[in-house]
């Protein structure tokens, strides 16, 4: 059975770009988009997917609040965030509102599959060369 | 024969999602990619694009200085900017340096097509708030030819991309490497740019480079601010 994900970026290009890097892989199915943290949170209730790909910095809600809902009302939902944020305070406060993966834009095209793979078994990734986590969880 | 774009854009998945876009259309190739201004110039140097897609905010060269060298390289050159906001310095540095289409990053999806195809009829295309501005100042240009510039000295194409590089943290050295400069010419530029702006520190450089666009800075504020209302 493929891993059901929800996108959320408040950039639309953003989605399709992320839609593009996982197209065409059977083990991959993206169950739907939401642009901003109110319509993630609200989509990962309805949609239960087994990862949300979270960005930060969004209108309305921003990712961090968005993923600690998310990790409140669909535990079993495990959350990536994909964000601009290349600084090891922002990936303590996202693994802190309890984002399984972190990544950075910048470097998505290459961590994006591997990140997905390792949270979606439940398992922790943060990017290479991002700093040492010494605090996950 | 099919219109040749280049895109350039410093994040892999948003060129991704360029490029799944423009290929949609038919027609439109994209005939390379970029990740940094520098790399726009030089390729564009080899695959003569007809279009060039530009994100303002990227290191080494960002979109502005990067459209003008594409401008001075090729005049005919057609630029569409692509950038994460409309404030009326970016506006204007666009429109200066020769950009013909004005994307906001945001609206990318909707707005991009319409502007290559714009490009691509010898027209151009603006987001509704470059329109305003462009309409004010013709409008304005009886009682002042370069409104509102007061307080920006000006720097030369040099000089902005030297700016750059030194409040992205390269020493004079890097900077005359990057730029094929000598190094001596690469420290006069730096203090021909610090006594034009009277700043005396590079943290001072940095602050103009920042509020002048020159270079964006990522602000964490969702993580710092977010704890006041983080009631889950």
């Amino acid at each position: 059975m493929p891993v059901r994900i929800l996108v959320v970026d408040d950039h639309p290009i953003v989605r399709h770009g992320l839609r593009t890097l996982l197209g065409g892989r059977p083990e991959w199915e993206i169950v739907d988009e939401a642009e901003d943290g109110i319509e993630a949170v609200e989509k990962a209730d309805r949609l239960k997917p087994d990862v949300v790909v979270l960005d930060v910095s969004m209108p309305r809600m921003d990712g961090l609040e968005a993923c600690r809902r998310i990790r409140k009302s669909v535990p079993k939902s495990e959350v990536l965030i994909v964000t601009q944020h290349d600084s090891p305070q922002m990936m303590r406060e996202a693994l802190g509102a309890g984002a399984r993966g972190y990544i950075v834009k910048s470097d998505a095209a290459r961590d994006l599959l591997a990140a997905l793979e390792a949270v979606s078994q439940h398992r922790p990734f943060i990017a290479q060369n991002r700093g040492q986590v010494n605090d996950s969880e | 024969m099919k219109l040749r774009i280049l895109i350039a854009d410093d994040h892999e998945v948003v060129r991704r999602g360029l490029c799944t876009l423009l290929q949609t259309h038919e027609g439109w190739e994209v005939c390379g990619e970029a990740k940094d201004g520098r790399e726009a110039v030089e390729k564009a140097k080899l695959v003569r694009p007809d279009v060039v897609i530009l994100d303002v905010g990227m290191p080494n060269l960002n979109g502005l200085a990067a459209t003008r060298q594409l401008i001075q390289q090729n005049p005919q050159q057609k630029v569409i900017v692509l950038t994460i906001t409309d404030s009326d310095q970016v506006i204007r540095e666009a429109l200066d340096a020769g950009a013909r289409g004005f994307v906001l990053k945001s609206d990318a999806a909707r707005d991009l097509i319409s502007a290559v195809e714009a490009l691509q009829q010898n027209r151009m295309f603006f987001t509704p708030r470059v329109n305003d501005m462009v309409l004010a100042g013709f409008l304005d240009k009886g009682h002042n030819g370069s409104n509102g510039d007061s307080n920006s000295p000006t720097l030369t194409p040099r000089e902005r991309e030297v700016i750059q590089l030194l409040a992205e943290g390269k020493s004079s050295k890097e900077v005359a490497c990057l730029l094929n400069l000598s190094t001596k010419t690469a420290e006069t530029h730096r203090s021909n740019i610090m006594r034009k702006l009277d700043i005396h520190s590079i943290r001072d450089l940095v602050v103009y480079a920042v509020k002048n666009d020159i270079i964006q800075v990522q602000v964490s504020s969702p993580a710092t601010q977010s704890t006041p209302g983080s009631a889950a």
